[in-house]
């Protein structure tokens, strides 16, 4: 080695040995950001592409549903939670009804229980195509939006035909599901019970999502991009999971078999045949399947209950001021989100003295700043659309 | 559930195919100001008031659960029946208006609602420049007794 050489090197390690000192930026996503599914405002300190930390700001979509409920008798309660997440509104409803009827002490009719059942699931099946088509197209992919979009709306058109309500069904009270009254000059002599048709146009419309279910199966889950962008990213370990609270698809993504329909009794899914589908790994990959696999499994009930549908009433004999006798009561339900809870403290009376809601998205979502940790900057909205939170249940 | 490609850029030719099968189909959407749609019989889109069966009892006020109802009314002594008989004091409707600015169409009114005074309407068409327009008073409501249609038939299950 020559002098020169040696002298290169050196040189060549001092300038090495000196610290590059850069600081964390701040990055603001949102709240007015397009791809953040509403207000939720991401405070992130990226060093380069890499996330060192991440604070998600909720509240802007605050209403005090809680608050609200408190001074509201419980059939006013019924229109105000099922704005909780008006993705799935006829779902939110069911936990509360039931909650309240088993502290009064009725019980839905059969047939009102399977009604109420068949539109949950409609529910379900629109919200999980809302997700299966709008992540594609925050991954980029435009196209399959149009596809699902288009059996959903048959979807809530029966859901509307019925009810009344496209997002806002208001369709269940206490004892059951609306008997009387509604839209039409001689209707209050008439039942509102399913409109004529509406169980053949269901099966047809099962059969269309069933249909786009395995376009979206050619469309994006064999798409290479695809691929690409969600298998092996926001892993979350089951056993992280449950420590967050996570539930509903995404618990079951991270292969935990637990879904409420199974293990609790508010409404009768125990006669029904279906599967729990759960993922390997809980990649964003595994939780689109696992929605994915829920569609098919929700459509495969409302085909069993439009099938085995049993006649008679629609609401038990109910007086006509629901007065709740003093006690409190917890029903938590499998909603599209996860678990969806009502705490209903009650001292007697006409409205409850305290409504404590526990919603799947607000629960869901608390994993972020862990979940988010070290990923890179393109993966932040891979991630956040693969939970599938609504805005307004996290924050009510 | 893992997925192995032979080659690449088969699942991108797979998805433009589900794409060229769906461009051959008509499409599903409506040119809506030149088309209109129809709403389902139930749809709740505007409530309508007959003001002949109202009996101002103010229970639809009181029910509502954002209070957008305002009613006003007075008792007028109505003469007697029959010749001889004593005069009746009957309730007349001074003003109801709905405030659809407030109104979260849940229809607990019209539910409620013991003479069958209020009805759901499908009709969508009565957006306003000003939301002040969006208090209906009592005669526009009774305009849209004409648009309620006929309950649909139910199923026969």
């Amino acid at each position: 080695m020559t002098e020169r050489d040696f002298r290169a090197m050196n040189l060549s390690e001092v300038q090495v040995s000196v610290e590059l000192v850069t600081p964390d930026v701040t990055l603001n996503l949102g709240p007015q950001h397009p791809s953040t599914h509403g207000v939720l405002r991401l405070i992130a300190k990226v060093d380069g592409e890499v996330i060192n930390e991440i604070d998600p700001v909720i509240g802007y979509m605050h209403r005090g549903y809680e608050k609200l409920a408190e001074v509201r008798t419980y059939p006013q309660i019924t229109a105000l939670v099922n704005r909780i997440d008006w993705v799935s509104g006829f779902a939110n409803e069911v936990p509360f009804m039931v909650a309240t009827e088993r502290l009064v002490g009725v019980e839905a009719p059969e047939r009102a229980q399977y009604i109420r059942l068949i539109l949950a699931e409609m529910a379900r099946i629109s919200s999980h195509l809302m997700f299966l088509s709008s992540y594609p197209l925050e991954l980029g992919a435009a196209t399959p939006l149009m596809y699902a979009l288009r059996e959903r709306e048959r979807v809530l058109d029966l859901i509307e035909g019925v009810t009344g309500g496209r997002f806002h069904p208001n369709f269940n009270r206490v004892g059951g599901v609306k008997p009387a009254a509604g839209a039409g000059s001689d209707q209050k002599k008439v039942v509102q019970d399913l409109p004529e048709g509406f169980l053949a146009e269901t099966r047809e419309a099962m059969r269309t999502v069933l249909a786009v279910c395995d376009d979206m199966d050619e469309l994006v889950v064999g798409n290479e991009i695809f691929l690409e962008r969600t298998k092996g990213i926001g892993i979350i370990p089951a056993e992280r999971a449950l420590e967050y609270g996570v539930s509903g698809p995404n618990l079951r993504a991270s292969g935990v078999r637990f879904d409420i329909r199974k293990t609790d009794d508010y409404l009768p899914y125990s006669k029904f045949e279906f599967e729990v589908p759960i993922g390997a790994v809980g990649d964003c990959f595994d939780r689109y399947m696992v929605r994915l696999e829920e569609i098919r499994q929700a459509a495969r009930i409302v085909i069993q209950a439009v099938d085995t549908l049993p006649s008679g009433p629609l609401q038990a004999k109910v007086p006509r001021v629901i007065k709740v006798p003093r006690g409190e009561i917890y029903v938590r339900a499998e909603n599209p989100k996860g678990e969806m809870g009502y705490h209903i403290v009650s001292e007697g009376g006409r409205g409850p003295y305290r409504l404590k809601i526990r919603s799947a998205s607000f629960s869901n979502i608390s994993i972020l700043p862990w979940l988010l940790k070290g990923q890179l900057v393109p993966d932040i909205i891979a991630i956040l659309g693969s939970l599938d939170f609504v805005l307004g249940d996290v924050d009510r | 559930m893992a997925m192995r490609m032979k080659a690449p850029g088969i699942g991108l030719a797979k998805g433009m195919w589900v794409t060229l099968v769906n461009l051959l189909k008509k499409p599903v959407t409506i040119n809506y100001p030149k088309e209109k749609e129809i709403p389902v019989p139930r749809a709740r889109g505007v409530i309508a008031l007959d003001t002949d069966a109202c009996t101002v009892c103010m229970l639809c006020a009181r029910e509502c659960p954002d209070w957008c109802i305002y009613i006003e009314g007075h008792k007028e002594m109505q003469p007697p029946a029959k010749p001889g008989g004593r005069p009746r004091s009957r309730a007349t409707l001074d003003r109801f208006d709905i405030d659809y600015a407030l109104c979260m169409y849940c229809g607990i009114c019209v539910e409620v609602c013991p003479f069958d005074a209020l009805f759901w309407s499908p009709s969508y068409e009565y957006s306003e420049g000003s939301i002040a327009d969006m208090l209906h008073p009592k005669e526009r409501l009774t305009d849209w007794l004409k648009t309620v249609p006929k309950p649909p038939a139910l199923e026969k299950n």
